[in-house]
């Protein structure tokens, strides 16, 4: 996805920005986003890979049902990113196929 | 272990209609909600730290909501309101398994309203799992409730009116639409032909408005269209999409491809029975409104006597119905726990049941063009996969199939569809629609796929460790 503006200012004030950190890279997210918006924003949109065709996938149903946004987040496996706020310097990471995570 | 009187589980439209009328009559609610704050999907408040400076640009549903939200907050002395907190089971003796906090705990009603919507119709064809397409209610979540944009430049693919709704506010919160595909036939004349239902003026008021913002922002709306495949290396980069028939199959000489970063798809609704399936109430298979629904009684009763459903999750028809219907499976526990006399309830019943009537009579014709025709469960190929938590692509299904297997709990076994974390939810509806259609079967005897507790993942150490009772 091109890069640009994601985030939308125009009638809407944003809570307090701060950096969230995804596979190492430090991100921007504002109080009040989920990590899955904050990611989308980042303009990151592959959240984890399937475990057996090893596929990326992102956000999908965006309301806690599909399981499509699972992401390791401080160390807790299997977090849905769309469903979870971003803290402060949380870490998130992608979550790997059982394949790749064995290596 | 505490009893209630009355439980509800969902704080949507219909479930906050339903509190507030019973707790008018002097019942003592108990009412569950897995979110944060009350509103359901379609009354959905900003998150803590956004501060709106215009909210009436937000469109008459967030004024409906906003109201019933007030009322709701001031009768906190008798609506005991539970945030964050999922029904992950229901057992025997009338007991809910809740999990909230990180803590599971048990809890027993005398009455239950089971109102937990409807989600995103999932409509598998190839590329359908690549990062960038998102269902019409997921994006609508974003832009709506955290104001961010799913991608710079979109499709919307679908059919019926939400995806008016979810233009409309992607357009203004400044998005770039590159088509809006409208499967149904909707004809030259729709609108004239809508317009011939009288009475039902407001719908009618808020349709043309959403088409005259999408005229205005000069996005081409194709009916009788649809999108027959996501490409993209990794994400979305392009769609195909094509011209359909009357039964939805693409006419493939008129198939082109378009350059977008994203896709939203918005097929209608699928009601959320888990609960109401757990609890063995009985089911009938009706595809308008969305699916498997719970069989009810005037009053929203179920085939389990004090097992009641409303709204989006007992038959898809939007947040109108689903306020009235709550409003009488309120009054009908209020009256059945003698806190008002039967005459009473009769009377407060007449004035819900009869704008019901009005508004159903205007949904038919949009249940018309919006039912999934058969074209659209032949757009997946081989390689498409079809069960996105199991990766169980068409080819695996097709092969299992083959083996005279006509039930999908059998296909369940041989393929293990529907045993991942979404329990069913994203491939359970479409596979019913396959099996219906090649089999040609009715959806009875192809059955569904029988939830299971947890309803939702719930970490083993929430359900090993505080075992709590409230």
């Amino acid at each position: 996805m091109s890069k640009g503006e994601r985030r939308v200012y125009q009638g809407v004030e944003r809570g307090q920005p701060f950096e969230i950190e995804v596979d190492g890279e430090k991100i921007v997210a504002h109080e009040g986003e989920t990590i899955g918006a904050a990611l989308l924003a980042a303009g990151r949109r592959t959240l984890r890979y399937t475990h057996k065709l090893e596929q990326p996938r992102g956000l999908y149903c965006g309301i806690g049902l599909c399981q499509e946004c699972r992401m390791t987040v401080n160390g807790i496996p299997n977090t849905q990113a769309c469903q979870t706020l971003a803290t402060p310097g949380c870490q998130v990471e992608t979550q790997k196929s059982f394949n790749k995570r064995k290596s | 272990m505490k009893e209630c009187d009355f439980v509800i589980i969902g704080g949507g439209p219909g479930g906050i209609a339903a509190a507030i009328k019973a707790a008018q009559a002097g019942v003592n609610v108990t009412l569950l909600d897995e979110n944060e704050r009350p509103g359901g999907q379609c009354f959905r408040q900003f998150e803590k730290g956004f501060t709106v400076a215009d909210p009436d640009a937000l469109g008459p549903d967030y004024r409906d909501g906003q109201e019933l939200l007030h009322q709701l907050n001031s009768m906190q002395d008798k609506i005991r309101y539970l945030n964050n907190t999922l029904v992950w089971g229901i057992f025997e003796d009338r007991t809910l398994a809740l999990a909230r906090n990180g803590t599971t705990s048990s809890l027993r009603f005398k009455h239950l309203l089971v109102a937990t919507g409807a989600y995103d119709r999932p409509v598998p064809f190839p590329g359908w799992t690549l990062p960038g397409v998102f269902t019409a209610g997921g994006a609508q979540k974003l832009v709506k409730s955290e104001c961010v944009l799913p991608g710079q430049n979109i499709l919307l693919a679908g059919t019926g009116p939400l995806q008016l709704v979810l233009a409309d506010q992607i357009l203004k919160a400044g998005g770039r639409i590159e088509a809006i595909l409208e499967a149904g036939n909707i004809g030259e004349n729709w609108i004239r032909g809508l317009m011939g239902i009288w009475g039902n003026w407001d719908f009618l008021k808020e349709g043309m408005r959403y088409l005259r913002s999408i005229q205005k922002a000069g996005v081409p709306f194709l009916r009788s269209h649809v999108i027959l495949e996501a490409r993209g290396d990794g994400q979305v980069e392009e769609a195909v999409i094509a011209k359909v028939d009357k039964n939805w199959r693409p006419r493939l000489n008129t198939a082109r491809s378009v350059k977008v970063d994203t896709i939203c798809l918005g097929y209608g609704l699928v009601p959320s029975t888990e609960l109401t399936m757990l609890a063995e109430c009985e089911h009938k298979y009706d595809l308008k409104q969305g699916g498997y629904i719970p069989l009810r009684k005037a009053n929203m009763e179920t085939s389990v006597p004090g097992i009641y459903a409303v709204g989006d999750g007992a038959g898809v028809a939007g947040r109108k119905v689903a306020i009235e219907e709550g409003c009488i499976a309120g009054i009908s526990v209020a009256s059945a726990l003698g806190c008002i006399p039967h005459a009473k309830a009769r009377e407060q019943i007449k004035p819900c049941r009869k704008r019901l009537d009005k508004i159903n009579r205007f949904r038919k014709i949009l249940d018309d063009i919006s039912l999934p025709r058969k074209g659209l469960y032949e757009l997946a190929t081989d390689d498409t996969v079809i069960c996105r938590c199991e990766d169980v692509t068409l080819k695996q299904l097709k092969a299992a199939l083959a083996d005279d297997t006509i039930q999908i709990k059998d296909l369940k076994r041989m393929t293990r569809i529907g045993m991942g974390p979404c329990e069913g939810r994203m491939c359970g509806p479409s596979i019913i629609e396959m099996m219906r259609h090649r089999l040609n079967a009715v959806a009875e005897d192809v059955g569904y796929l029988k939830p299971r507790p947890s309803i939702k993942p719930v970490a083993l150490g929430v359900l090993a460790g505080n075992n709590s009772r409230s």
